[in-house]
């Protein structure tokens, strides 16, 4: 009844009065509006307000709930989530129609949210899968705004690297190579203030705005960056005009060092000469040190520190006459330093060491130079200047420190008055210094209205500061430019009919470096840029294509893994790195798990480090064959466990365990003394045993002896048992890996074999690798991505369903209503499937869940560890049966016993839009071959891909984008690059638009 | 309707991620809590620090074997005797709780922690991507805004000397996000009151950011849409940092009088200077932070495994290393266990020295103590190997303090057992009782969820 009347009152609109005094009375519902909405949505929001939602009062609200309520009804209605599936749907038309009318509405007061939300990563997905490859739009022309893309942080990372010089080398297969991406840079304490997201998928996006921490941070890095580049740049001329313009202050300082040192190294015998018998009486009077004799030997390495033993060497070199340090002599030394003005603490100290390292001292004074062979200071030219100072300056009672500090300060003083009596600074030297910071910094040359700007503003830095630290304010001035935290993407020249401009060459140079790199681009690419051979589509596919194929550089892949283990590639750095994000593997290192659940040492950082990187290496494998790259992706039965990536290395070391093992198994080898393994020594040459030293067997301790039957008792509990090939890792606790990585380091990180239910001493080890598992099947069965999505404590069938729903099927799952508190219950004789079932399963929650439980629930098959099984552990006190020891060898199992249950891993695929692949499945590798078939999950990748590519959400006029790049990977066979250049070639990435109000 | 600067605001406060962000908003914020803002001073000690150390001499028979053994216990303090190395702040006895039975086993233990136990995860040791959010101090700053929003000090060495300058801190504004801490007294000094002791320097970073705003105004003439109000962001963050450096400046005067005049020891990074000088002088430098109001929260790694000990009584002459006492390594004959104990005791008065400072600065109707909050703790856990199954903390609050523990030696349940509490707990019962709702701050402990023990949420009983 009173649906009726309101909706009446709509279509007499002008007749109405409404007495809500909070009501806008500006507002009118069209009539054609009101219509949709009693035809579409009445029948749940009206005054029953299914969901609390009622829209028939809309014209009486006020203005900020109504506008709330319409941002609501907008974003439901574009992106298709209302009026329910289940009920009657509007024809597209229609709800264009209502979406153009909300959208005006809002727009009217400038409260339209979903431009923004589309915008966003999260909403990638709500633009019509089907729509965009139906052909329907592809004549659409494809462009991208003109944009000012926030750097990420490996873009921060690399920037600096560069202005710093920092440019480390590794060593990798035998070779010393450069690897970017080796942030450990030192003697420079810079924040990255650009960090990513950590969610899976795409992370880096152009939405992000820089604030006011952002900025914070960065005129903190500027400061500490510009202070180590121009300390660089005075040893390496790399600004020349920088040292040119400092010329006369560091010869200043120069000279000022210079006398300096002659002070400190001739001060007594100067002020001797100078003052003769009246010298002793100027000295201080001399306190004696409080001390207490050390009644324990010192450390002669971490008790003082370099400078501290320097001046002792000094002292003794003066003092020592006899042939031991004692009192008499650490007196002398004393008196001296304090007539030096050494601090009391410094002499204690200095004292306490000679004490307690007198013979350490004495061994290691005896191999310096005697006093008569070390070259003595040669006086400065200027001595006459020098003793006048010393005459000036020195007052009775004075130490010697303060007078050469009175001289010092009276010269610098001079110096500084005679800088600024002579010429200032030209307006050459400081456009020469403006240009050369210039370049070095941004990477151009200055215009020239920018370099007079910057010229201004140097001289007056000059005038306040004075020139050094002027020129360091200039440079930071510089860092904190915003195309040093910006990437700059605009269109340049003549626009098209569809008022589309090119990307200018430069900038054009930048965006085709970084989206392949984290670097500026390289000297082809500048090249091209400044010749005129950026200018075409075919100029971008060569010079794409030109970088796809490098194999020059190497890249760190995760900074995050410890530097025992490899994590490295030659391939373009953000090839690799889409597909690490799109799975989302790293997010591993931050799920940390109980190493009693696990059974070994699973919390150690060389098993979740390896885990990650050999997932890595196997992107980096499929990537580099190139070829049906998704499918193999979710379906290799392939994977690198425990393994260096090296296969003819990892042959060899396994059989040399075998051969080994071979060779003195029959022997008596637990019965050998040192002279009967002496006995072996030719083979022992040719097979060389870890931790098995053969110039020491027969020595004492029998190290190299008990390491050999320790090594041989693990052999023989692995090739002993039946194991054919032994798994490389170590004999026994302390030794080392038998295998190396490919950086000359031990293999490490073999707890990784467990993630897999492999037996470390009954697993027949492939040398050879990646190498076929059972019970797998592709990235979604790897333990890396099932840990990344799993909990601490558990497996997480609703996250591990979203992430199959959003990036393989293209589709959406609402978030999580503010009013659900999503809790599993405790219910330790039930299965976690059947616990996520009882609260997941029903009406209300079915809506959202159905599309990620049945996909998730697949994955029951292996544990939070990412380990097969068949039966479910129930973990819980009251379902213990045995109780397993807390430590253990690497090859035990240390998990405790509970009572089980069945795993049921069946579940449903829906959305593939095929009817062949949709339907009931079996478990997760039933799943995976499926999606592996579908061209959607194909198209779904390929979406990410192009968000990747070009930091942004695609949209309608994208289309064709998106085809083609779908088409090329189809006909090359499935290749990921051909996808790579056919993005980077298009439209959407070439083409740009200015950004409208 | 959100206006630019509205915009900018809730942009900049709102992602809460960035290590200075507090700070922009500092002088805006309405004070809390009854006109002042609450202060923490979280005091960082290496090398753990054992339950024994810190148990009551005097507890009667009954209660001393609870306590040996691991049971739930609470007396007052005020009927008993301090262990040896709190006996300095005995006056100070009703604003002291001693809280033993705290585990932090989701945190590093071992020889250090890192960044981890300030917020109550596991960070993969030193790695930056270990960082999983932010310490519950920058959370903390978060709700008491201050020109600085949190400062991080640390007397830290290489063995055989301390380091100097600015070097890389444990706190974290947000994931990923290591802090930066003055690493001795005078930069430290310099840094904070910059606008004091360098007026220079400051005026020069004004006009580099006049500059800037010039130059992106000018740009932003030429942008429209989104791409406007990127560059809008832009302008605003550099307009607030202006303001700020204004305001720090027109407060030089009351700055001043409150600066510490740090002897010349220090000059250079105090390289010749002995621990108990250090400690000193940087104590000095962290009451004026918080009597200035430059902060209100305070991170002071007062000793770290690699600190060369100096000065110490009966080692005045030794260069103790704090590693090898923690594998009771001696030092001129006296035991490792004393020298530990002369350590804490140097601790102990810094503690009395912030506490004793504030006490004597008036606010409202009492004294800046009155708001304040010291906890001392070691940062791995129970020993120099910390497992993280104790981490005993030793507390000063005034009489303000928004939890109800004043006074009290209190032993809370065994790790692993019914009614356990955990840092994670703790932590949010600092949050909680100062606005912040969340419902549990921190990673769970993993044998706590394995034996399916409770472990969410705030520690009800010092919420009174």
């Amino acid at each position: 009844m009173i649906r009726q009347l309101l909706i009446s009152s709509w279509a007499v609109a002008a007749l109405t009065t409404w007495s809500a005094a909070a009501a806008d009375r500006a507002f009118r519902v069209q009539p054609v509006m009101g219509k949709l909405l009693d035809q579409y949505c009445f029948s749940c929001h009206d005054d029953t307000a299914k969901g609390d939602v009622r829209l028939d009062n809309l014209e009486s609200l006020a203005l900020d709930a109504r506008l709330d309520l319409l941002n609501r009804m907008q974003e439901q209605i574009f992106i298709g989530e209302m009026p329910p599936k289940k009920k009657k749907q509007p024809a597209e038309a229609e709800r264009n129609l209502l979406v153009e009318w909300l959208s005006k509405e809002l727009q009217a007061h400038g409260a339209s949210k979903l431009e923004d939300k589309l915008r966003k990563p999260e909403y990638g997905n709500v633009l019509d899968h089907d729509k965009l490859f139906s052909g329907k739009y592809k004549d659409l022309p494809g462009f991208t705004p003109d944009r000012r893309w926030l750097i990420s942080e490996f873009i921060f990372d690399a920037k600096f690297n560069r202005i710093l010089g920092f440019n480390p080398r590794k060593l990798i297969d035998g070779k010393h190579q450069y690897v970017i991406g080796d942030n450990s840079r030192t003697g420079v304490n810079l924040t990255n203030p650009f960090l990513l997201p950590t969610h899976s998928g795409v992370r880096y996006y152009d939405t992000t705005m820089l604030s006011g921490g952002h900025l914070l941070t960065m005129i903190n890095n500027a400061r500490e960056a510009s202070g180590f580049m121009l300390s660089q740049a005075k040893r390496n001329s790399s600004i020349p005009a920088f040292n040119k313009v400092m010329a006369a202050e560091w010869e200043h300082e120069k000279i000022l060092a210079a006398r300096q040192s002659y002070l400190d190294g001739n001060i007594e015998p100067l002020l001797r000469e100078l003052y003769q018998g009246r010298h002793a009486a100027l000295l201080p009077v001399f306190v004696a040190t409080r001390i207490e004799p050390p009644t324990k030997a010192g450390n002669f390495d971490t008790d003082v520190g370099r400078d501290d033993k320097t001046a002792i060497w000094d002292a003794m070199q003066k003092h020592f006459t006899g042939s031991q340090i004692d009192e008499a002599l650490i007196m002398k030394c004393e008196r001296e330093w304090f007539n030096s003005g050494v601090h009391e603490r410094s002499i204690q100290i200095r004292q306490n060491f000679m004490r307690g390292n007198k013979s350490e001292l004495i061994r290691r004074f005896k191999l310096l130079p005697k006093p008569s062979e070390v070259k003595a200071p040669k006086p400065p030219a200027d001595s006459e200047l020098i003793n006048a100072a010393l005459r000036k300056h020195r007052k009775a009672g004075d130490t010697y420190s303060a007078i050469i500090a009175k001289c010092m300060g009276g010269w610098a003083e001079e110096f500084k008055q005679e800088r600024l009596k002579t010429q200032p600074l030209s307006d050459t030297q400081i456009g020469d210094l403006v240009e050369q910071l210039f370049t070095k910094i941004i990477e151009r040359a200055p215009s020239g209205q920018e370099k007079a700007e910057y010229s201004t503003l140097t001289k007056s830095y000059v005038q306040k500061l004075g020139t050094g630290k002027a020129i360091n304010k200039l440079s930071q001035s510089m860092i904190l430019r915003s195309d040093i935290v910006y990437r700059f993407e605009f269109g340049e020249g003549q626009a098209d009919e569809h008022g589309r401009k090119m990307l200018s060459p430069r900038d054009a140079s930048y965006a085709i470096a970084y989206a392949l790199t984290d670097s500026s681009p390289d000297k082809l690419l500048v090249e091209a840029a400044n010749s005129g051979r950026l200018n075409t589509r075919e100029d971008y596919r060569r010079e794409v294509q030109r970088m796809l194929k490098a194999r020059d550089q190497y890249y760190v892949i995760d900074g995050a893994v410890p530097i025992a283990i490899d994590s490295f590639t030659d391939l373009p750095i953000r090839k690799l790195r889409f597909f690490r994000e799109f799975f989302g593997y790293p997010a591993l290192h931050a799920i940390f798990k109980d190493n009693k659940r696990f059974g070994g040492d699973y919390a150690h950082p060389y098993t979740t480090g390896r885990l990650v990187a050999e997932a890595d290496m196997l992107v980096e494998h499929i990537l580099k064959a190139d070829k049906d790259v998704f499918a193999r992706l979710l379906t290799t039965e392939e994977f690198y466990i425990y393994h260096s990536g090296d296969n003819q290395a990892m042959t060899a070391t396994t059989a040399n365990i075998r051969q080994i093992y071979e060779y003195f198994k029959d022997k008596d080898w637990k019965n050998f003394n040192a002279e009967q393994l002496k006995a072996h020594m030719p083979f022992l040459k040719e097979h060389p045993i870890p931790n098995v030293a053969l110039d020491t067997i027969g020595g004492e301790p029998p190290r190299s002896l008990v390491a050999f039957k320790a090594t041989m008792a693990s052999y023989q509990e692995r090739l002993g048992n039946g194991q054919t090939a032994s798994v490389p890792f170590y004999s026994f606790f302390g030794a080392a890996a038998a295998a190396k990585n490919r950086t000359a380091g031990g293999l490490v990180g073999e707890q990784v074999a467990k993630c897999y239910g492999l037996d470390l001493v009954n697993w027949n080890y492939p040398a050879v690798q990646p190498a076929k598992v059972e019970h797998r099947k592709g990235m979604l069965t790897h333990p890396a991505w099932l840990i990344a999505f799993a909990g601490n404590t558990h497996t997480d069938p609703v996250r591990r369903g979203k992430w199959v729903r959003e990036k393989l099927l293209a589709g959406t799952v609402p978030d999580l209503p503010i009013t659900v508190d999503a809790v599993v219950p405790e219910d330790h004789h039930q299965t976690l499937r059947s616990r996520f079932a009882k609260v997941t399963e029903a009406e209300y929650c079915w809506k959202c869940h159905e599309r990620m439980n049945p996909l998730g629930y697949s994955f029951e098959m292996y544990d939070d560890f990412g380990r097969f099984r068949t039966q479910e552990s129930l973990e819980h006190p009251d379902n213990l049966i045995k109780k397993m020891p807390d430590k253990g060898s690497p090859q035990a199992d240390l998990r405790d016993i509970y009572k089980t249950l069945p795993v049921d891993a069946k579940g449903k695929l829906v959305g593939t839009g095929d009817t062949n692949l949709d339907g009931d499945i079996k478990d997760a590798i039933d799943l995976s071959e499926r999606l592996a078939k579908s061209t959607r999950v194909r198209q779904s990748i390929i979406r990410y891909a192009f968000r990747y590519f070009m930091g942004r959400n695609e949209v309608l006029s994208d289309s064709k984008t998106l085809i083609d790049a779908d088409q090329a990977y189809v006909q090359s066979g499935g290749s990921f690059d051909a996808v790579i250049v056919s993005l980077l070639t298009s439209d959407s990435f070439i083409y740009r638009k200015p950004v409208t109000n | 309707m959100k206006t630019r600067r509205d915009f900018f605001k809730t942009t900049v406060l709102g992602a809460g991620a960035l290590s200075l962000t507090p700070y922009l908003d500092a002088f805006g914020a309405a004070a809390k809590n009854n006109g002042f803002p609450k202060r923490f001073v979280f005091i960082r000690k290496s090398n753990g620090e054992r339950p024994d150390e810190v148990a009551l001499p005097s507890l009667s028979e009954k209660d001393k074997a609870l306590d040996e053994k691991k049971q739930p216990l609470v007396v007052d303090l005020d009927r008993h005797e301090l262990p040896v190395y709190l006996q300095g702040l005995e006056k100070h006895k009703a604003n002291m709780t001693i809280l033993q039975g705290l585990s932090c086993m989701m945190s590093e233990n071992g020889h250090m922690s890192y960044s981890s136990v300030m917020g109550a995860f596991k960070s993969n040791q030193n790695s930056i991507s270990g960082i999983k959010r932010a310490t519950i101090d920058f959370e903390l700053a978060k709700l008491f805004p201050s020109p600085f929003g949190h400062v991080e000090l640390a007397l830290t060495g290489d063995y055989a000397k301390y380091r100097t300058g600015i070097v890389s801190g444990y706190s974290a504004s947000g994931p990923h996000q290591r802090n930066y801490s003055y690493a001795d007294p005078q930069t430290a000094l310099d840094e904070l009151f910059r606008a004091v002791t360098n007026p220079i320097g400051v005026d020069s970073d004004n006009a580099m950011l006049k500059f800037l705003e010039n130059d992106e105004s000018f740009k932003a003439r030429i942008l429209q849409g989104y791409e406007k109000q990127k560059l809008s962001n832009h302008i605003s963050a550099i307009e607030e940092i202006q303001a700020r450096n204004l305001k720090l400046s027109k407060m030089a005067g009351s700055i001043a009088k409150h600066i510490p005049q740090l002897g010349k020891i220090h000059e250079n990074g105090g390289v010749t200077a002995s621990s108990p000088q250090k400690c000193e002088a940087m104590t000095e430098v962290l009451i004026a932070a918080l009597i200035t109001g430059m902060t209100n929260v305070v991170t002071y790694t007062i000793d770290e495994l690699q600190t060369p000990m100096r000065g110490l009584p009966g080692n005045e002459s030794d260069t103790v290393n704090i590693h090898s006492i923690g594998h009771n390594g001696s030092f001129s004959g006296v035991p490792a266990a004393k020298i530990r104990e002369n350590i804490r005791i140097l601790h102990m008065q810094q503690v009395a020295r912030i506490v004793e400072r504030l006490k004597a600065e008036p606010e409202g109707k009492g004294t800046m103590f009155d708001n304040t909050m010291i906890m001392y703790f070691p940062e791995n856990g129970e020993t120099h190997h910390g497992y993280g199954y104790e981490m005993p903390i030793v507390i000063l609050a005034g009489n303000n303090c928004k939890l109800d523990m004043a006074g009290r030696y209190i032993r809370l349940p065994f790790h692993g057992t019914e009614g356990h509490k955990t840092l994670g707990n703790w932590y949010t019962t600092l949050l909680n009782a100062h606005g912040n709702p969340i419902k549990h701050y921190g990673d769970f402990d993993l044998e706590m969820s394995r034996k399916k023990l409770d472990q969410t949420g705030s520690i009800k009983q010092f919420l009174g």
